[in-house]
């Protein structure tokens, strides 16, 4: 069944807390189960594939690490809008699309989904290294409860889970 | 001294390529490479056990997922000395095939065909006559009927109206560089549309048969996970290997009838660019898709080439090749890293020491950069599609041969001159040469299905055997080689074990973006990005359009992305040094 909706967490997860986007889609994932029709998936840093995933959808939720005026851990929502409002940055090289760039792409071929919502959080460290913050971890339970706020706001039921599923969050597995 | 121009996207995305040049004389006089962030997968690895490594070398960066993966299994595996099953093997390549053909896919059309491509200027253009010259090279692609064509030319229309261009607000539209005609112009908008549809369908091989995109699950060292049973609907099975063709068949027509044209006719129409930008000359590829379990034969071709000189090809037919282990290193002379300068991979450091800042358009300092710089013989090298297809061509390949001919000949009908394989030690040269070889990719990927399926039709259902079975304890060490999308990737593994339990004690990755965008050493050898910048022309340097067409002509891809929403405008101020 191709999918209707879509929650894409975007982000490295060998780079610090750019692993939020992956770690809440896979906690949201095993607390909350979801319709067939809607995808969650852990895209990691997926460049100019953005678009291919997010084309033709009616909705999407992503989650990813923000910038943002605040401290680390806050969660931040930002509408299709505001996402578009600044200019594209000019590509160098197949990582520079963001998720920016791949809606307005979408947008020029005409297949980008109405309603866009991002799910952001600020974070403390991206460097390379396994390791969440522990500001951003606290705000893991929060932005999981945000994203399944936002499936219930585009007319999606969600289910939770009880008890929930382990999450799969295999690059936290000790070494050796 | 010229004027200096910093090219350096870090203003506003974290992490990657810069570029800076000295432009004198309406000219590059020199110029330099660094990336802006430290990668240290190796320092994530050592301790784990080597059979968890692939799944987090895929992780280093997320364009280049698969072939980081079936580097790091084939590293262990050749450190243990494992012969994996042939259907492993053979569902290796058609996914690393289906990955290859969607990556040559995506950087032409996505990145670079706007370097080329006015779409403004496809406004003026007449779609019949654009239908008519698709028509006169004998192309048979649907999407360059005239009523597609026209509609793609109101769709562009009714964008520019909006005053809103959108993903294209920062092309470089009217500059003087420009030059095709308005009709090629509308051809290749309209196909920079229909490549998203390609893309999907390439994505959906590698899902099928890797269980899931963009990062694959079902590789293991040993072999693969994907449990053939052609009654099972659980399993491998023979609808899913139909669905699998008919995508590969999909995405072969395109590259056919759409992707190699487009790049014949964008040479033909810049035939300056088939001057600039060859840089380093020596060149290496790597074998790659085997054709059988010991490894012995491979359908892609390797070899070395020295100075550009294509009468002496020494070829590269081994994964076991005593030269490459001996005689590749890594030089940290201009890196930000401390320790010996030169050294082998298995033996290679990570030790990051950070310098300080390099501030834009000032002379570059000792050290300027995060990527180290790799060398052969002590010599830069150029990695890359070019140099496999260089390599090929010269050995009498067939399927190179055949569609560089096919690619040389059709330039050279379009612009009314001969063209030879010299041209290809160039800009438009290394994307002539990446759409070659994703024809020679794609025949291949529907060569290797059909070994895939009469293998399985003979009753071979094997798919893995257990690298703890037989293991004695020691310390090993392997290769991984690769030749990836951007050219010949490498993962080096030192492996100790007590004969129970394995640990890795030393992990390299020397990717195809180091060989290409390493700087210089301690010898001062430019690397191959630097060196092919030199002599390009800069016809205003507050747009060096020039500049980014030879440096996407390599498809750089620096592994990887921070690429933090800005939705604010905020920046986060970094320090580097860890």
């Amino acid at each position: 069944m191709n999918p209707r909706i879509a929650v894409i967490g975007i982000g490295n997860v060998l780079t610090g807390d750019d692993a939020v986007g992956p770690h809440v889609v896979r906690v949201f994932e095993a607390s909350y189960a979801v319709p067939a029709d809607v995808q969650v998936m852990d895209a990691g840093t997926p460049g100019y594939d953005l678009t291919a995933f997010v084309a033709g959808l009616e909705g999407l939720v992503l989650v990813d690490a923000v910038k943002a005026r605040a401290a680390p851990g806050a969660l931040r929502v930002y509408g299709k809008e505001q996402l578009l409002g600044k200019s594209p940055v000019l590509a160098v090289s197949p990582h520079e699309p963001g998720v920016r760039e791949a809606l307005l792409n979408a947008e020029f071929m005409g297949v980008a989904p109405a309603v866009v919502r991002l799910v952001g959080v600020v974070p403390a460290n991206v460097e390379t290294g396994i390791a969440l913050s522990a500001e951003v971890r606290a705000a893991i339970p929060e932005a999981v409860a945000q994203v399944a706020r936002e499936l219930e706001a585009l007319g999606v039921p969600v289910t939770e889970r009880v008890p929930p599923a382990e999450a799969d969050l295999w690059w936290e597995k000790p070494r050796g | 001294m010229g004027k200096l121009i910093t090219i350096d996207p870090v203003t506003r995305i974290e992490g990657h390529l810069r570029i800076d040049v000295e432009v004198d004389g309406g000219a590059v006089k020199n110029a330099w490479s660094s990336g802006t962030m430290w990668r240290g997968i190796e320092t994530i690895l050592q301790g784990r056990d080597p059979r968890d490594a692939w799944v987090f070398t895929q992780r280093i960066c997320g364009v280049c997922t698969t072939v980081h993966a079936i580097a790091s299994v084939r590293s262990v595996e050749n450190a243990l000395g494992l012969e994996i099953p042939l259907n492993a093997q053979l569902i290796r390549n058609v996914i690393m095939s289906a990955h290859a053909l969607h990556d040559h896919i995506v950087h032409f059309y996505a990145l670079s065909a706007l370097d080329w491509v006015d779409v403004v200027a496809a406004l003026k253009a007449d779609p019949e006559k654009a239908a008519n010259l698709a028509d006169s090279l004998g192309l048979e692609w649907p999407g360059n009927s005239k009523h597609q064509l026209k509609a793609v030319k109101e769709k562009v229309a009714g964008f520019v109206a909006t005053g809103q261009l959108g993903i294209f607000t920062n092309g470089y539209w009217g500059h003087p560089a420009m030059k095709l005609s308005p009709e090629v112009n509308l051809l290749a908008v309209a196909h920079y549309l229909q490549a998203l549809d390609v893309q999907r369908k390439a994505n959906q091989v590698v899902a099928i048969l890797g269980s899931k995109t963009p990062n694959i699950q079902n590789l293991a060292v040993g072999g693969v996970a994907n449990a053939i049973n052609l009654d099972s609907a659980a399993a491998l099975n023979m609808e899913k290997l139909y669905q699998v063709k008919t995508l590969l068949e999909e995405v072969v027509t395109f590259v056919q009838q759409v992707y190699l044209p487009d790049v014949a006719a964008i040479a033909a129409s810049y035939p300056d660019w088939l001057k600039y930008g060859a840089g380093v000359t020596n060149y290496l590829a790597v074998p790659d898709m085997p054709t059988d379990a010991k490894m012995t034969q491979f359908d892609l071709p390797g070899g070395i080439i020295w100075n550009g000189d294509l009468s002496n090809v020494k070829p590269v037919t081994s994964w076991n090749d005593d030269y490459l282990k001996q005689n590749v290193t890594e030089s940290i002379a201009r890196a930000y890293y401390e320790g010996d300068t030169i050294r082998q991979p298995w033996e290679g450091q990570t030790n990051p020491k950070y310098t300080g800042d390099w501030k834009a358009e000032t002379p570059a300092p000792e050290k300027y950069t995060w990527v180290k710089a790799p060398r052969l013989e002590g010599k830069p090298v150029q990695v890359g599609p070019l140099a496999q297809v260089l390599v090929g061509y010269v050995n009498g390949h067939e399927s190179i041969k055949k569609w560089a001919d096919w690619c040389l000949g059709t330039a050279g009908k379009i612009a009314g001159v001969k063209l030879g394989p010299a041209v290809l030690h160039s800009t438009l040269g290394r994307h002539a040469a990446r759409a070659i070889r994703a024809a020679t990719m794609g025949e291949l990927a529907l060569k290797h299905w059909k070994l895939l399926v009469e293998n399985i039709g003979r009753g071979d259902t094997a798919i893995f055997v257990d690298p703890m079975k037989n293991l004695k304890p020691g310390t090993y060490k392997g290769v991984g080689f690769h030749e990836a999308p951007r050219g010949t990737l490498s993962h080096w593994a030192v492996i100790e074990t007590d004969g129970k339990t394995m640990k890795l004690a030393n992990y390299q990755a020397v990717v195809p973006s180091t060989w290409n965008a390493g700087p210089r050493d301690a010898k001062d050898q430019l690397g191959p990005y630097e060196k092919s910048l030199v002599g390009n022309p800069i016809a205003d340097p507050k747009l060096p359009l020039e500049a980014l067409r030879t440096i996407h002509s390599f498809d750089p891809c620096l592994a990887c992305a921070i690429h933090t929403v800005d939705a604010e405008g905020e920046e986060i101020s970094r320090v580097k040094v860890l």
